[in-house]
């Protein structure tokens, strides 16, 4: 314990002189300055919102929602939609038949874009959809974005901060002198993921509480910082690896935009936007960034097998990172 | 203290550093390891300090076998002052010596301040960032983590590299004041000052392979042709004359009005390493 706490302290230090801390403090600060003044406002209610028009000849209709544009003719109808950028959707009503007139967009959207139209159409006659949750549309933005930025925060700021401490070590050249030290060298490598953990976690909990709300943030925090911890230590680690194995933090830079890219960039496609991919469910991080989102929303993750392949994973990669460090430390000066 | 037999070691396919090598070093004697950038001395001091694995032949320190000596217990017996001063440079020296000593016991400890005052080292640079030091004050720094924790084995690489010739003269005082104390210490080095100056025996190491051990004086005895040159003024003009060392037993033997100076033509070390390697160290 006393080698840890050794190593621990020498590791914050490193960490304070880096400026490590600055920069996740002023990370969370514009993050949560983002998230109430530019976010939120910028997609509140009304953003999505889409324009219907209506074009009823026989009149079938009368106490439609104000929101509802009227279309003199079938013509005037056709022009409406395709002058509008908003994802317009037009309500055709022949032969007592409702036809919904549409720019195809995306299948699930579309089905939105209709059902929107429809319970516009129907507003008067009493409708009540079913009440599935009790989140209002800007705590479902709130915990999405939330957890978005916690995603990018931890896979690219937490992973470049774990390869410019450990950079500057290798250019001092002390984690050489580690090799003659009479610890397990193992030690060296927990330590310092150890200490990124431990502020990954406390960034989460507080971005958590700033951005989700007092209230909402206990119902959350648990699951989210259970999540938060497995892609912490996966990123950490590779961090960690990678930086032993590459030559300097210009190598690193290309190694950190592939994984940064091939990280984050497939999983926001896939989770957050209506494009497709098959192989997504592949992708290891997909699952990851899913748990995270699901932790958000209260629905922890309870699948055995996404913890245990998360367990291996990081086994795995803590053995490859101190089996780099082993090799780092026989290299010539 | 030290014995390795038939030593090799490849760092690829191809890339063979050590061909066998084969020597003893005695507890409390200072052992030179000498030979230019990438003849294997570098590598032969990580083999023996657990660094690089993998290597061929058998090795043994404090009379175990290197593959079971490597354990804590191990580490906590030896100093290792690596060729360059590896440092955080963050941190002031105290709380590099602090740190790094933090992981031996508490009672094999010798006090921070008080190594660093045997080195030298300037009391108004204790508290202040290494990064601010210059290249001698690095290598104090440097000596003084090797020595901390009072290792009964030191193995120092170029440790008189960056002093001016007062801070060699020092570090060379400090060396022997360790074998004195008891210590083995494995000298690497191409400084041959040092090795004639500090080391019992040197080896000479070129291409991964020893090519002479010996005493400095036996290896300098052995190469030398026992000439000396005589300085002497004669007629007021000054001449230079070589000759048999013994044959001054019966004086000089010849004419002179004036003796100025009487050389020695004893052969360096560097000398004696060129003749076994066929090279220069540096």
């Amino acid at each position: 314990m006393k080698i840890l706490f050794s190593l621990f302290k020498k590791d914050c230090r490193m960490m304070v002189s880096g400026k490590f801390f600055l920069v996740a403090f002023v990370s969370l600060l514009l993050y949560t300055l983002f998230i109430h003044f530019g976010y939120l406002n910028f997609m509140g209610d009304n953003a999505n919102i889409y324009n219907v028009y209506l074009y009823d000849p026989a009149g079938a209709y009368t106490q439609t929602s104000p929101l509802i544009h009227s279309a003199a003719s079938e013509e005037e109808l056709d022009e409406a939609l395709a002058r509008d950028t908003s994802g317009g959707v037009g309500i055709h009503i022949k032969d007592g038949k409702t036809n919904i007139v549409l720019y195809a967009g995306t299948e699930k959207v579309d089905r939105h874009r209709a059902d929107y139209a429809l319970s516009l159409l129907h507003s008067g006659s009493g409708y009540q959809p079913e009440t599935v949750g009790d989140n209002t549309p800007e705590m479902k933005q709130r915990r999405e974005i939330t957890c978005e930025l916690l995603f990018i925060e931890i896979v690219a700021v937490g992973f470049l901060g774990i390869a410019s401490v450990l950079f500057k070590e290798k250019q001092m050249g002390v984690i050489r002198v580690h090799a003659i030290m009479p610890f397990s060298m193992s030690l060296f490598v927990f330590s310092k993921v150890f200490l990124f953990l431990l502020t990954d976690l406390a960034f989460a909990a507080l971005m958590t509480l700033l951005n989700v709300g007092l209230k909402e943030t206990g119902g959350v925090l648990p699951a989210v910082l259970i999540q938060t911890g497995i892609l912490s230590l996966i990123m950490a680690l590779t961090g960690f690896g990678c930086t032993m194995l590459l030559k300097d933090f210009k190598q690193f830079s290309l190694a950190y935009l592939v994984i940064a890219l091939f990280t984050a960039t497939p999983v926001f496609l896939s989770a957050n936007t209506a494009i497709k991919m098959d192989w997504i469910s592949c992708h290891p991080f997909y699952h990851v960034y899913m748990g995270l989102k699901n932790a958000f929303f209260g629905m922890p993750v309870t699948d055995p097998v996404y913890y245990i392949s998360a367990v291996c994973a990081i086994i795995l990669l803590f053995v490859i990172a101190a089996a780099a460090f082993c090799k780092e430390m026989g290299k010539e000066g | 203290m030290i014995e390795v037999r038939n030593l090799t070691f490849s760092y690829g396919k191809d890339k063979q550093a050590l061909h066998g090598l084969n020597f003893t070093v005695e507890d409390g004697e200072i052992f030179g390891f000498l030979g230019p950038n990438g003849s294997g001395k570098s590598t032969t001091q990580k083999i023996l300090t657990g660094i690089l694995k993998g290597h061929g032949g058998m090795v043994s320190l404090f009379g175990k076998d290197i593959k079971e000596v490597h354990t804590q217990e191990f580490f906590q017996n030896i100093g290792v002052l690596f060729e360059f001063p590896y440092l955080y440079a963050n941190l002031s020296a105290l709380d590099n010596l602090h740190y790094f000593s933090s992981f031996y016991p508490k009672e094999q400890l010798r006090d921070a301040k008080e190594v660093l005052e045997e080195l030298e080292f300037k009391k108004d640079f204790l508290k202040k960032p290494v990064s601010s030091y210059s290249k001698g004050m690095r290598q104090r720094v440097s000596m003084a983590r090797a020595l901390i924790s009072n290792p009964k084995l030191l193995f120092l690489d170029e440790p008189t590299s960056g002093l001016d010739p007062t801070g060699a003269v020092l570090f060379r005082r400090i060396i022997e004041k360790e074998r004195q104390k008891g210590t083995t210490v494995f000298v690497t080095t191409h400084n041959m000052l040092d090795a004639d100056l500090l080391c019992d025996r040197v080896a000479f190491i070129s291409n991964g392979n020893i090519v002479a051990l010996d005493t400095p004086r036996n290896l300098k005895e052995q190469n030398s042709n026992h000439s000396i040159a005589v300085d002497y003024l004669y007629q007021g003009r000054r001449e230079e004359q070589m000759m048999e060392a013994r044959s001054l037993k019966s004086g000089i033997p010849f004419p002179y009005d004036e003796l100025l100076a009487i050389h020695s033509q004893e052969p360096t070390l560097e000398d004696i390493f060129i003749q076994y390697a066929g090279r220069r160290l540096s």
